[in-house]
């Protein structure tokens, strides 16, 4: 692009000073046969390798990993990947997806034109009318029906300025909290872990740790497919310093192969496992009894604590104090054999595990994902990790890290640091007077705007478009017609009548497929913006590409509809640098060293850097004297909250709310796969990906499917109390479940495994549990 | 005599003693001893130019393979791949799943051999250190999309000219993954059109010019001018 308006530059003088010299060499050549010119090396040279090629940095498109690509970019279109060594995330190596990342850019399906439904048919617009439309829409149903009757759903795929704009106009002009985004799906659970057992959301370490570690265990967490340009930083370790991973799972995947032992447990039992674990830790007198009585207070919450399936079900939990001996007393319940009667492992297993996280000598690191995080006590599974972690001391040093990874480029970035959910503001929470008055003067709106008490959030969304509470609702770079748990409810409740659904989006999915209106957005690289990774690293990326058509940026997208609404004093900036705008405005909800974000300039000019981001340096370790600047002292300091100290909490062993029985004998757990990503709307549209998985399937356990007579490649019904669906058994394949459980990849439009799911959730982190629900098997 | 002996075993005994002990404190003392070198500098994760000499020991088995490599061309190489550097396709069914590295795809990828069963020799991965495979390479089930494609990949390099009449051709490419010069210049699974006459001479570098590394230090220095479009 750039080349071809440069030829169209190229003046008349240069012209003739090129063709002079061409013709002087030309000549030159016929005189002297043989001599070559350094001019018409380099020429040569240039054609041997595609220099033609400009290389550009930029995170990848997909998972929360964060790598650091190359994009090769020649006449105006991306033409190849590759990792880009200078990223210390993945120092040169990518996965499958993310050196086919490119593709996902051009499908021949694009969304180049708004489409506006009338007569009950989406037809092609302008994006002129389609804004207007979303405009007058959005202001009169707030005439209507008040401010709480309209709201935005985004996503951790929004770049950080998507959301900053989107919370800045929902919370600040508009005067709703009605904002919410799919991270609630998928790290809910994670932040409320942080913020109840440390204050602050987000790991204290950082990827280095795999460097430093001697023993991983994962948690419920496939990382040869779901971050495996980490797994195979793991593995590349054991090669070099022979280091011990463990696959603590309730299915046989590839990572469980790769593992030096795997252990299985039966569904939601990783609590009594973990507790189990404390109490061997305490036990056997393995308790880093200085640094718990220094850096550590201990505490209860409620118990019997619901899974938020009733409408309007509200929860709140309370903690209370407790002594060391009341938290001895708690773990009696949990003895490696008493826990062995129920979690499927041996108390030989357990005290195995205990031993690796007590043994002084050890630097452990544990890892999860979506395995503790979509589990209806996902913030009490998440806590008692960090208990593990706390009683041996085993925390924010290189090496010895409880690491939460995330599943979308910004899920961190966007949704936990600049706060799109109904509770959050960039800097704090809704609730808290002082974090509201400094939103309402960086965002130049009166205080009063802003709502002290947060509405929905997501499942309580759905259903409050279902109900009719809310009737406009904006969703932005998600597909929750594939995703929301409990879909059937969902989609019939997004389709009625009164009902204004606008979805910004680059491909049709079944989620435009139920819009009023359908705005084509940028992806990627059409547009700047920024993501942040699962280590608190902020990663910028340049404008490569023109977007196709008609299609605008999502922040953009809401900017010419704030304008429209008036709000055009709180969105003033210029198109050409409204991002760099963008970011310094955010940046002061972040000042201080606590949460220092990195200038522009410097995002700009290297692969990301981490925050806190103090006096031009990254911090890698948090709430360490020795690597924090925020922290007093040269030793442990949880400033995230007031005593500055962590919190062991004393959660129970709760049973998951629907359990197999006669009727539903079978454990369902849905999932990814390496090859897709989410609901494949980009990874399908990618040939060498779809090739590899073109459909999804059910996994079963190859006894269970002797038992019933299938074998792979039979088509089997799958039925569930919410819904049912036919589709290919896979036997003995990629993963193993256990006798009694079911595995089905969600990345399939075509096989829409969430009409099964179940839409219980975490009453503290209200994310919903798509890892357990209990369904029968049919063959056909 | 006897005496002696008792004392001489005795002795034995002591000693051996001692050493065991020793040993045994030495062995204790390494499991609790902490590591603390800055391990992350000490382990990439891609290859580079170190890699060049792997595979060294079996350049004279190349060599004598000269014959009867395979009928492989760049045009086979190419189609493997979305676009040149891209990780090629798994073009054979998958014997297993579930594998990683060492128990299956390394076992005919290593080393290398001939596979009556697709009439082919196996390609030698140039980077045998990257155990989880499936990773980047993944096969094929079926040839229908789910939406056609406008990707289209810019044109393959030039190969085999060198700058002179005659001269050794530079390197078009870098060596981020593929650092090994012989698995894919040397064995007898490689392209023929790439394929040295010469995979006893290991010493790659010393005739042949990297051309890419130059891009990747004027890259570094001109990020600050890469501005977005307009």
């Amino acid at each position: 692009m750039n080349e071809q308006i440069e030829d169209k530059d190229l003046s008349r003088r240069q012209f003739l000073r090129m063709a002079a010299r061409a013709s002087a060499i030309a000549t030159a050549a016929v005189m002297f046969p043989g001599i070559v010119f350094a001019e018409e090396q380099e020429r040569m040279i240039e054609k041997l390798g595609a220099i033609d090629v400009k290389w550009t940095k930029t995170p990848c498109r997909f998972c929360g990993v964060g790598c650091g690509l190359k994009v090769g970019i020649s006449d105006g279109k991306a033409v190849a990947v590759k990792g880009d060594p200078n990223s210390s995330v993945n120092k040169g190596l990518c996965c499958v997806k993310g050196y086919h990342s490119i593709l996902a850019l051009y499908g021949n399906d694009r969304l180049t034109k708004p489409l506006i439904r009338k007569n009950g048919k989406l037809v092609e617009s302008t994006m002129e009318e389609a804004l207007d439309l979303v405009a007058s829409k959005l202001r009169n149903t707030i005439a209507e029906s008040g401010k709480d009757s309209v709201s935005i759903y985004g996503s951790g795929q929004w770049t950080i300025p998507d959301g900053y704009v989107a919370s800045k106009l929902f919370k600040g002009a508009i005067g709703t909290n009605n904002v919410e985004a799919n991270a609630r799906l998928c790290m809910a659970s994670a932040v409320t872990g942080f913020l109840s057992s440390f204050g602050l959301d987000e790991p204290m370490g950082c990827y280095e740790d795999i460097d430093h570690a001697d023993v991983f265990v994962l948690w419920g967490n496939n990382m040869a497919e779901m971050h495996p340009v980490l797994f195979s930083r793991i593995l590349d370790n054991r090669l070099k310093r022979s280091v011990k991973i463990i696959d603590l799972a309730t299915r046989t995947t590839r990572t469980s192969h790769a593992a030096d032992k795997s252990i299985l447990f039966n569904p939601q039992t990783d609590l009594a496992i973990a507790n189990a674990i404390c109490y061997e830790i305490v036990k056997n007198r393995w308790v880093n009894t200085s640094f718990v009585e220094k850096h550590c207070v201990l505490k209860e919450g409620k118990t019997n604590i619901g899974y938020g399936l009733e409408e309007n079900f509200q929860f709140n939990d309370e903690a209370k104090s407790i002594d060391f001996e009341t938290y001895e007393t708690f773990l009696e319940d949990y003895s490696p054999e008493k826990v062995a009667a129920y979690s499927g492992v041996s108390a030989k297993d357990i005290k195995y595990l205990a031993s690796l996280y007590g043994n002084p000598n050890n630097k452990v690191m544990s890892l999860w994902c979506m395995g503790p995080n979509q589990h209806t006590r996902g913030t009490w599974i998440n806590n008692l990790i960090y208990n593990i972690h706390l009683l041996t001391g085993k925390i924010s040093t290189p090496g010895n890290s409880p690491f939460s990874l995330t599943g979308q480029p910004s899920a961190c970035g966007t949704v936990r640091e600049v706060g799109t959910l109904t509770h959050k503001l960039p800097h704090g929470v809704v609730m808290n007077e002082k974090d509201r008055e400094m939103a309402a003067e960086i965002w130049k709106v009166p205080v009063e705007n802003i709502p002290s008490k947060p509405t929905h959030h997501t499942v309580s969304m759905f259903r409050a478009l279902d109900r009719g509470d809310i009737r406009f609702m904006w969703i932005q770079v998600t597909n929750p017609m594939v995703t929301m748990p409990h879909l059937n409810r969902y989609r019939n409740g997004a389709k009625k009548d009164d009902r204004f659904i606008v979805v910004s989006d680059v491909y049709p999915t079944p989620t435009t497929d139920i819009a009023d209106v359908v705005l084509p957005s940028a992806m990627w690289i059409e547009r700047e913006g920024m993501y942040g990774n699962s280590e608190r690293r902020t990663q910028h990326f340049n404008q490569l590409l023109q977007p196709p058509g008609e299609a605008m940026s999502d922040t953009w997208q809401l900017i010419e509809v704030a304008r429209r609404l008036g709000f055009k004093e709180q969105f003033p900036w210029d198109e050409s640098t409204h991002i760099e705008e963008i970011w310094k405005e955010y940046s002061r909800f972040h000042v201080g060293k606590k949460h220092g974000m990195a200038p522009y300039e410097v995002l700009k000019s290297q692969a990301g850097a981490q925050w806190p981001y103090v006096e031009g340096k990254e911090t890698k370790w948090r709430y360490h004297g020795k690597y924090d600047p925020a922290c007093k002292g040269d030793t442990f300091d949880f400033y995230g909250k007031p005593d500055g100290k962590a919190w062991i909490w004393a959660r129970p062993y709760e049973p998951a709310p629907e359990i197999p029985d006669s009727d539903y004998p079978f454990w369902l757990c849905t999932g990814r796969v390496l090859e897709h990503w989410h609901t494949g709307s980009m990874t399908r549209r990618v040939p060498i990906l779809h090739q590899a998985v073109p459909k999804s399937y059910v996994e079963l356990n190859p006894e269970d499917a002797k038992r019933l007579d299938i074998r792979n490649g039979d088509q089997v019904k799958l039925i569930s109390r919410r819904g049912e669906i036919v589709m290919d058994a896979s036997v003995d394949q990629r993963g193993k479940p256990v006798s009694g459980h079911v595995f089905v990849p969600f990345f399939d439009e075509s096989y829409l495994i969430n009409e099964l799911t179940l839409d219980a959730y975490c009453p503290i982190s209200k994310q919903p549990d798509y890892k357990k629900c209990a369904v029968r098997i049919e063959k056909i | 005599m006897k005496g002696k002996a008792i004392i001489f075993f005795g002795i034995l005994l002591m000693i051996s003693a001692i050493v065991i002990f020793d040993l045994s404190i030495r062995q204790s003392n390494v499991s609790a001893s902490v590591v603390t070198a800055d391990v992350a500098d000490v382990v990439p994760t891609t290859m580079l130019e170190s890699e060049v000499f792997s595979l060294q020991d079996l350049a004279y088995e190349f060599k004598e393979l000269e014959s009867i490599g395979s009928e492989k061309t760049l045009a086979d190489y190419y189609k493997n791949r979305a676009y040149d550097g891209a990780p090629p396709r798994i073009p054979h069914p998958l014997l297993n799943e579930k594998g990683i590295g060492g128990k299956s795809c390394l076992q005919c990828h290593s080393n290398g051999g001939y596979v009556d069963r697709f009439k082919a020799f196996a390609p030698i991965t140039p980077h045998p250190d990257f155990l989880n495979c499936n990773q980047c390479h993944v096969p094929k089930k079926t040839n229908n999309l789910f939406v056609a494609s406008d990707f289209k990949r810019s044109a393959p390099k030039h190969i085999g000219s060198g700058v002179l009449d005659g001269s050794p051709p530079p390197i078009p490419h870098d060596f981020q993954v593929r650092g090994s010069c012989l698995s894919c210049h040397g064995a007898p699974s490689a392209a023929k059109e790439i394929r040295v006459n010469h995979p006893e001479r290991v010493n790659c570098l010393q005739c042949h010019a990297p051309t890419n590394n130059r891009q990747i230090t004027w890259e570094r220095k001109s990020t600050e001018e890469e501005g977005g479009m307009e």
